[in-house]
């Protein structure tokens, strides 16, 4: 919530006067050029004026003879970009992660795609590219075509190292019940207490980022679409804005009400997936049947909205691509108010049954300040008492309008995280019933042009997950020159990783599916 | 001479056939009540409203390809299954079901204790088959059988003993003829405790963490496929059958009660039946309702709350019956 | 003897569910079999942990570099009689990521598949018919119905092979190293 007084320019101007180059209005509230590592001290002063400044994503750009690296920093009332630039024939820049730890795996994933090196990393190595990959070919180098890459036969097994007999080292993954998707952690532990978790990610990278740049904008609208199944609206809702942004389009009121509609109903059928997936990780069974047999009434509702159970499609450049018939609103009201009466019920089962609180309270504690210095988003954030919220903070679409309540917890364990999901769950279903009650009349989609002039925008919007951010870059022709994809798990995995830490090992399901997360997400 | 009626009653009913007949019945039972207290159907397809799924499910593990992973203890892997089975059925043949045992001469004083002690034995060999697999997952499966089983072993002893001290003996077929009351109200406290720790050795929600997916895979089971993996099912499935049976002839009466005309072996089997499938599904539901417990959880709650309580209810039992019981009944 | 033997594999497939690179749609519409509208356990199904349990590989999603080689080693873990079934058009055929750098295309370039649910996603009421349909298959109906078996076509959309298909692994360039070394790997 903007309710510091902090002027983070003035800051930097007065920190840095003649060193750096501030441009207003671009790329957020501002963009700030620096070379020669001056990127750090714009950081360190950000970070000593401003307690909640955090890494939004850092982007990596081939320009030419040049790589550029972009971070997106977000403060308690700003969001800025500081562009540096590194020349392709030696791409070393300094890292950040001393400063705000949270930034390694953004590091490590634009060293692994764009071949930058980040002097002072702590664990370089490949991130989202498989073993087999071979060395010096980094895909997202625009000289690099995506069916010229010959692999390499796959390493040899590692030798087994001589270890202290009790310690064991589990592998959780690529296939397991717990996840939904191929991830490995290699979690070492001593006798039932986890010492250290290794993630591997990459198992669902799918190369999206490149092929956006070989398709149109409205072809990329569904191939954006499908980079998770679950919150497929919002990610089709991010690209559009952005891409509005370039062509500073404005898009009509009934389409900003109705984006929103979309949206939530998007956060409800997720929400009640993760509660229900808790119900699964802890053995409960009956409570993921109960939740799933809630949810459907919801998957009924997208698609009588859209025509499609789960992909609803319904996002264009310039609107959206359906009305909202008057017919359906009843069915709608309906539902909602069905679900709503059912959350009572939830809310005492969280409160009084013993064996869940027994298995989710004082799990996995995330505390505020390791909260802040990993950079995590979404309700994950908002279990540990970190209020930030992309609809409170740089309301979009309709959100400005819509009055609703930020939901933050601050014992920052597993049972937190759930409640904070709960209660969203209700705040959806609020949102959802004024944008219906105020919808406006009017068109609700404006034609855009097919070529967008050359430009850049960023995005943010609030996924279920967290925070979601998207950068394009365009040069003039129908095909985008770069998107960029920042997913809200992609920020709160080394979360985990710090709260696994210590734990029984029968905790590391429920404190993992708290987190929520979604690796079709995070590797794109 | 052979004796056909002894072969009969070993092999047919109330042995082995009636036993594992019961099993297949009870595994139905209990998927049935899952279901619906899921919201759900449960199995409908095979047979009549699903009855012959869990025959279905044994046919189908017996014909497929048995494999067995390279660094397994062969023996072991090979046999602990099917001896973990064998010898639960031959513990469940010591109960009177139709009146009296399989082996109507076998009881004896004591062999409740005995009972109890194959029921010890089939775990461990439980835990045998998962550590000879060489498998992650099954080693960390079969230490939570363990630990758990270790553990609430004592409780079980103790409860057990409390209907044997009323009845005043431990032989199982004198103790379930001698509830004239049967002994769930004279010892309600006794029941409730061990319908719990029952739970726990069944390995049921909400102690079933041996068996959890979403931690260890398939836990002891994990690298077993094809006929060794249904004699494991099978085992744990006798399992339940035995333990609820016990309930039955400690608490309940056993297989006693009116008989309205005919034969009174047919009306003991159905008493017995009903009264089983009484206790299968108050164990059941207790199973559905609740979610499942750490391993740290769970040995705390048995060394802190249930010990503690077994033993209180036996000295409470002990002192009911020296002094009060004598004056009432 | 033979009869009982289908009767029981046709009433009791267990599945396993193996997510080889997918976007999470199929996924859930899987879990939500599982769910009381649809409720998939009526027909014998459970969703099994361990490779080692399951008969029927539900796979989704199209396959990426890493989890070729994973798929292959789950597949091989499976005890015969073993199914495939490639669930939504990703692992038909590659969907919308086909030619994509890390991407080998559909399932059926790495395991043999037995039948194909094209979908995206394909809704579970499409799933439950497609493995109802696949276990029909290898229970063939009674001799009247036969011939109209032939007359399929009209839903072109799925296509299912009565026997299990011999492992003719189409392999692009790619992906036949990473098999080959995969052949000897441990579990």
């Amino acid at each position: 919530m903007p309710n510091s007084n902090i002027d983070i320019i003035n800051v930097i101007e007065s920190k840095l006067k003649d060193k750096v180059q501030i441009q207003l209005g671009q790329l957020g509230k501002a963009a700030i050029v620096t070379n020669d590592g001056l990127h750090r001290d714009v950081l360190k002063a950000m970070v000593e004026a401003d307690e909640k400044t955090a890494v939004s994503a850092i982007t990596g750009l081939d320009l030419g003879a040049n790589l550029g690296v972009l971070y997106h920093i977000r403060t308690s009332n700003a969001f800025l970009t500081i562009r540096a630039e590194v020349p392709k024939d030696n791409p070393k820049i300094q890292t950040i992660t001393d400063i705000i730890p949270g930034a390694v795996f953004h590091e490590l994933e634009v060293a692994d795609l764009l071949g930058v090196v980040f002097e002072g990393h702590p664990s370089p190595g490949h991130f989202v590219l498989s073993e087999y990959w071979p060395q010096g070919v980094y895909p997202l180098r625009k000289d690099v075509k995506a069916n010229e890459i010959k692999l390499n036969p796959p390493p040899p097994e590692e030798a087994k190292q001589p270890e202290d007999e009790k310690v064991v080292k589990i592998i959780i993954g690529p296939q397991h019940p717990a996840l939904l998707e191929p991830e490995k952690f290699a979690v070492t532990v001593d006798g039932e207490t986890v010492t250290k978790v290794e993630p591997r990610i990459g198992y669902v990278h799918r190369g999206i980022e490149k092929a956006t740049e070989s398709r149109t904008y409205l072809q990329d609208v569904y191939l954006v679409e499908r980079i998770c199944g679950i919150c497929n609206s919002i990610h089709a809702c991010s690209f559009v804005e952005t891409v509005e942004k370039i062509l500073k389009t404005d898009v009509p009121p009934r389409a900003k009400y109705l984006r929103v509609v979309a949206l939530e109903l998007n956060r409800l059928h997720s929400h009640l997936l993760t509660l229900g997936h808790a119900g699964l990780e802890i053995g409960y069974e009956t409570l993921f049947q109960y939740f799933w047999r809630d949810r459907e009434p919801i998957m009924d509702l997208i698609e009588l909205t859209s025509g499609n159970r789960v992909y609803s499609s319904l996002m264009t450049v310039g609107g959206v691509r359906r009305d909202l018939k008057d017919s359906d609103i009843p069915k709608i009201k309906a539902t909602l108010e069905d679900l709503r009466n059912k959350l009572p019920f939830y809310r005492q089962v969280y409160e009084d049954e013993p064996s869940l609180k027994m298995r989710m309270r004082n799990v996995g504690i995330l505390k505020r300040e390791d909260a802040l210095k990993l950079c995590v988003v979404g309700p994950v954030a908002r279990g540990s008492g970190v209020d930030i919220d992309v609809r409170k903070d740089e309301p979009y679409e309709a959100y400005g309008e819509i009055p609703f309540k930020e939901i933050v917890y601050t014992a920052g364990d597993t049972w937190s995280r759930m409640n904070v999901r709960m209660d969203e769950v209700e705040e959806s279903i609020n949102i959802i019933e004024y944008a219906i009650d105020h919808l406006p009349t009017g068109p609700f989609r404006v034609k855009a042009p097919r070529v967008v002039p050359a430009g850049e925008a960023v995005n943010r919007v609030e996924a279920p997950r967290g925070e979601l951010f998207y950068y394009v870059k365009s040069n003039g022709t129908v095909f985008p020159d770069r998107v960029k994809v920042r997913t809200p798990t992609f920020a709160n995995i080394p979360a985990f990783l710090k709260t696994a830490i210590g734990e029984n090992i029968a905790d590391i399901p429920p404190n993992f599916v708290s987190l929520d997360p979604c690796f079709s997400c995070t590797d794109r | 001479m052979i004796d056909f009626d002894l072969i009969f009653r070993i092999l047919v009913f109330p042995g082995f056939t009636f036993i594992l007949l019961l099993t297949l019945f009870c595994d139905w039972v209990e998927r049935k009540i899952e279901a619906r207290i899921q919201n759900r159907v449960g199995p409908m397809v095979a047979g009549p409203a699903g009855i012959l799924q869990p025959l279905a499910d044994f046919i189908k593990l017996l014909t497929k390809e048995d494999i067995e992973p390279r660094d397994a203890k062969k023996t072991v892997f090979k046999f602990a299954p099917l001896l973990a089975f064998t010898i639960m059925v031959f513990a469940t043949c010591f109960l009177p079901i139709d009146g009296s045992s399989v082996l109507s001469v076998s009881g004896f004083n004591g062999d409740l204790i005995v009972i109890l002690a194959f029921v010890t034995i089939a775990n461990f060999l439980l835990f045998l088959s998962g550590w000879a697999s060489c498998n992650p997952y099954g080693a960390i499966g079969s230490a939570r059988v363990l630990t758990q089983f270790l553990g609430y072993d004592i409780p079980l002893f103790l409860l057990a003993l409390t209907p044997a001290f009323i009845a005043g003996s431990l032989s199982i077929a004198v103790i379930a003829s001698s509830q004239v009351i049967p002994f769930i109200i004279l010892a309600p406290w006794a029941f409730v405790l061990f319908i719990i720790t029952m739970q726990a050795e069944l390995e049921k929600d909400p102690f079933d963490i041996p068996h959890a997916d979403s931690e260890v895979v398939g836990g002891l089971e994990t690298e077993y496929t094809g006929g060794k993996l249904a004699f494991l099912h099978l085992t744990r499935d006798v399992q339940i059958v035995f333990g609820s049976a016990l309930v039955v002839e400690l608490f309940l009466g056993g297989p006693y009660g009116p008989v309205l005309f005919g034969f009174s072996v047919f009306w003991y089997s159905l008493w017995f039946v009903l009264k089983l499938l009484a206790v299968v599904i108050i164990t059941e539901y207790i199973t559905t309702v609740f979610a499942r417990l750490r391993i740290d959880q769970v040995l705390s709650a048995n060394w802190k709350i249930i010990l503690p309580a077994a033993v209180l209810s036996l000295m409470l039992t002990v002192a009911l019956v020296t002094w009060i019981y004598p004056m009432v009944v | 003897m033979a009869n009982t033997v289908t009767w029981a594999r046709v009433k009791s497939p267990w599945v396993l569910h193996f997510n080889s690179g997918a976007c999470n749609g199929c996924d859930i519409e899987i879990v939500a079999l599982l769910t009381p509208k649809y409720d998939v356990e009526r027909f014998g199904v459970k969703l099994e942990p361990s490779p080692r349990h399951a008969d029927v590989l539900l796979t989704t999603g199209c396959v990426t570099q890493q989890c070729a080689e994973r798929l292959k080693r789950v597949y091989d873990q499976m005890p015969q009689p073993k199914f495939v079934v490639a669930i939504g058009a990703c692992a038909c055929s590659g969907g919308v990521f086909a030619g994509n750098y890390n991407v080998v295309g559909g399932v059926d370039k790495v395991i043999p598949v037995t039948a194909y649910i094209p979908g995206c996603p394909p809704r579970p009421e499409a799933i439950l018919d497609g493995v109802v349909k696949l276990l029909n298959a290898l229970n063939p109906p009674k001799p009247k119905k036969q011939p109209k078996q032939e007359k399929q076509p009209e839903l072109p959309k799925e296509e299912v092979k009565p026997t299990v298909a011999q492992p003719e692994v189409v392999a692009s360039q790619e992906v036949k190293p990473v098999i080959e070394e995969a052949k000897d790997a441990k579990q």
